[in-house]
């Protein structure tokens, strides 16, 4: 990993300090009609380093609003077909003398992986009203949570499942051996790349691995893919919480609904508790130690595979038996994400669907729209105007023999 | 094949298959073999055998074939030929059928389509190599003739795996659309029956209801008679000029459905689309399916042991805490060797070359760019 090409330390600078430094130039708050001539005298490096980085990208219209982001189509100022997404992040009130921690977790992380499934982050620069502005690559395929919803229009097969629990468990591995913990995987959080490619996206929860007696908070992971130990309170943990989301997102693949879909903690340790098993002290040392453990009302024991192979039987024994080791409640019995792509479901039939092959939503209707095209003879003229025209004698006259 | 051959007698040629010299057939001529004449024999038919294009009746074909391969029987043709190549010609003129038998061959082995080409260029270009070649085959001098065919060949043997692949595709295509063209054709029938349909039934209405009109004129008071007779005469004129406005507009509400109709059978746009100068690359074989994607993080500069102990690091090894939350000392001890080794080996100079972090010509533009900057943010 090499340090990334755009001066995110020096923007870090710039967006960080304090207010008063907007008098001098062009970051200021003032409307962007107004604006100082070329005062190059006024612009320190870092500020410059911040304008060269913000001129390189043209900002296009809103793509969605949320209240932590607004996202925007963009694209890069020397080329127009260069599309990118640029996510503005907003100001927030509670944190007026920095970055939001999110947006601090997001720009660390993602400057520092570089992983073909892992969203890459391009460029970031500081607007006005010190904004931080994230510019990441154009995923312009949706989710995946789009296609496991779209029952009705999308279907995807063993081959699909695993082409993309592959490219999730590579992004989650990739991650893991740079010591960095996602902590909100979820079907929503991979975006589908114009080729088909699954990335990983969204680390605003992201956090490096903790040293030994450093406390993380158990107050992450989006709930219906949270894992036991994070239910329970733990405050020591590892990969192995990413694992078990990858878990739930592989059953949520098979089944095309959410696997353990809890309204609340204590319906969620149901739910695992039911689907599972109970966490025990037999099958879990030491858990009823955990600070939110609760006293389980009836104890049932952990689920064999003959129970999977009837949900999940369609992605073959060895999917089952991969599914059933990122679902185990000892996080320290879990499979780890390297030794999942060690698994020897990658191996054995059905071979993962090439990415270009995947389906996608947009797909159908793209078909649908070129055969609508291609229909009426006049259009399909046009581009055959300048051919030579050839008659065939292939077929239409193939009686004479 | 419904089509006759076309009179267009021409002796018997000399033995080549020189497009000059190929004789003509006619319907009414006589068999240049055993001079019979369609006078004599009614169901005479001449066919010809498409190495030699020499044209003789059936019975001489069986005549001179039925026993095995023969030669031709015309003066000077000495090709060996068997009864089974022979077929009735499609083309009064033996030239055209020549023609197009050597075409049919050619467009056989020559079946790029024009989206295996990166331009259209390319594919103009390759069209006309095609056609230098067809041509050559067709009317070229002996020599042409044959280097050309030795091209042909050879493409041929090269290619065939792509050869059969487009045919393939060729065949596929062909199939859907025929199947869309009747699924038109179809449906263009349908609407040609409603809209005919629908006509009829309003011709019917108005006939009715000026049927009705009239009745209540006829039945309408004494008094009222003459006004009532101008009435309905104009009312009859008035019916009439919406009757043919009617009709119309009933007219032209069918001609599009007839029009879609007559349109119907949409050119098969098969005009052979092919060549190729520079072909598309067949999928690279793949190899096994590589989960990790090819990367590997072994570290290079030391090696992981276990049993790497710091008192630090080991009062947290036995905590419950620690351990029930699944936390990794593994890691811990991965992630503490990694980061110790972090940076080593890095050399800035090579970073530059690569071309991580600012290059010399970068940093050269920026200061360039130092005085441009100004009023061109768009972004805020």
């Amino acid at each position: 990993m090499t340090a990334s090409p755009f001066a995110v330390d020096a923007l870090r600078q710039a967006s960080g300090a304090a207010p008063s430094s907007t008098g001098n130039g062009n970051i200021s708050s003032s409307s962007s009609t107004q604006r100082p001539g070329p005062g190059s005298a006024t612009l320190d490096l870092v500020e410059q380093m911040n304008e060269d980085e913000k001129k390189k990208y043209v900002k296009g219209k809103k793509l969605g609003e949320g209240t932590y982001a607004n996202v925007y189509l963009g694209h890069a100022r020397h080329d127009p077909s260069l599309l990118v997404a640029i996510k503005k992040i907003k100001v927030q009130k509670e944190y007026r003398d920095g970055m939001a921690p999110d947006a601090v977790r997001e720009l660390t992380h993602l400057q520092e992986l570089r992983h073909p499934n892992i969203i890459s982050l391009l460029s970031a620069f500081s607007s006005k009203d010190q904004n931080l502005n994230l510019v990441l690559e154009f995923l312009p395929l949706g989710d995946l949570e789009m296609l496991i919803r779209d029952v009705d229009r999308v279907r995807y097969g063993a081959p699909d499942i695993k082409a993309w629990m592959g490219m999730l468990t590579r992004a989650v591995w990739f991650c893991h051996d740079n010591y960095v913990l996602h902590r909100d995987i979820k079907p929503n959080n991979l975006l589908i790349a114009a080729d088909g490619e699954v990335k990983l996206a969204d680390f605003g929860l992201a956090r490096g691995f903790a040293d030994p007696g450093q406390r993380m908070t158990a107050n992450v992971i989006t709930r219906w893919y949270r894992p036991p130990e994070l239910l329970y309170g733990a405050r020591h943990y590892s990969g192995a919480v990413d694992v078990w989301s990858v878990g739930t997102v592989f059953a949520e693949l098979i089944i095309r609904t959410p696997y353990l879909p809890g309204d609340n903690d204590i319906e969620m340790v149901r739910l695992i508790s039911r689907a599972i098993g109970t966490p025990t002290e037999d099958n879990w040392p030491g858990v009823t130690k955990l600070r939110e453990y609760t006293i389980p009302i009836e104890v049932t024991p952990v689920a064999d595979k003959a129970t999977y192979m009837n949900r999940f039987g369609s992605v073959g024994p060895e999917g089952v038996d991969l599914l059933m080791r990122t679902l185990i409640l000892d996080p320290r019995k879990r499979i780890t994400a390297r030794e999942m792509l060690e698994h020897k479901w990658w191996r054995t039939d059905p071979r993962p669907s090439r990415k270009e092959d995947l389906p996608r939503k947009s797909g159908g209707e793209e078909k649908v729209a070129a055969d609508l095209k291609r229909r009426p003879g006049v259009v399909d003229e046009e581009g055959k105007a300048k051919v030579a025209r050839k008659l065939d004698f292939g077929g239409a006259l193939g009686g004479g023999k | 094949m419904s089509r006759k051959p076309i009179a267009n007698a021409r002796g018997p040629a000399s033995g080549s298959t020189t497009s000059a010299a190929l004789p003509g057939l006619s319907s009414d001529d006589m068999c240049p073999v055993c001079k019979t004449i369609r006078y004599l024999n009614k169901d005479m038919e001449f066919l010809i055998h498409p190495d030699c294009y020499h044209f003789m009746c059936s019975n001489c074909v069986n005549r001179i074939f039925n026993d095995g391969p023969n030669q031709c029987p015309y003066a000077g043709c000495h090709r060996t030929l068997r009864r089974k190549g022979f077929r009735t010609p499609f083309f009064g003129d033996l030239t055209v059928e020549r023609e197009v038998d050597i075409r049919r061959r050619v467009a056989a082995v020559f079946n790029q389509h024009e989206e295996d080409f990166r331009t259209l260029r390319d594919y103009n270009n390759y069209l006309g190599m095609v056609e230098d070649l067809t041509f050559e085959l067709v009317s070229g001098t002996d020599a042409q003739r044959s280097s050309a065919e030795a091209q042909l060949q050879q493409w041929e043997a090269e290619h065939k795996a792509d050869i059969e692949r487009n045919r393939k595709a060729g065949r596929e295509a062909d199939e859907a659309s025929r199947r869309r063209i009747a699924a038109e054709r179809d449906a263009a029938r349908q609407r040609r029956i409603d809209a005919i349909k629908e006509a009829e039934e309003e011709k019917l209405e108005r006939a009715r209801t000026r049927e009705a009109e009239l009745d209540t004129l006829a039945s309408a008071p004494e008094g009222q008679r003459p006004g009532g007779g101008v009435q309905l005469k104009r009312r009859v004129q008035v019916n009439r000029a919406v009757e043919a406005a009617a009709a119309a507009t009933t007219n032209a509400a069918g001609v599009p459905g007839g029009g879609v109709a007559g349109a119907q059978p949409p050119m098969i746009t098969k005009l052979s689309i092919q060549g190729l100068k520079e072909k598309r690359k067949p999928p690279a074989p793949e190899g096994p399916y590589d989960p990790f994607g090819g990367m590997d993080f072994v570290p290079s500069r030391y090696k992981l042991h276990d049993g790497l102990v710091h008192p630090d690091v080991d009062k947290y090894r036995f905590d419950l805490a620690h351990a029930t939350g699944g936390y990794s000392f593994d890691d811990y001890r991965a992630r503490a060797m990694f980061e110790a080794f972090a940076g080593l080996g890095v050399f800035i100079e090579d970073e530059k070359e690569v071309g991580s972090g600012l290059s010399a010509s970068e940093v050269a533009a920026m200061s360039a760019g130092i005085a441009a900057v100004g009023d061109k943010m768009e972004l805020d």
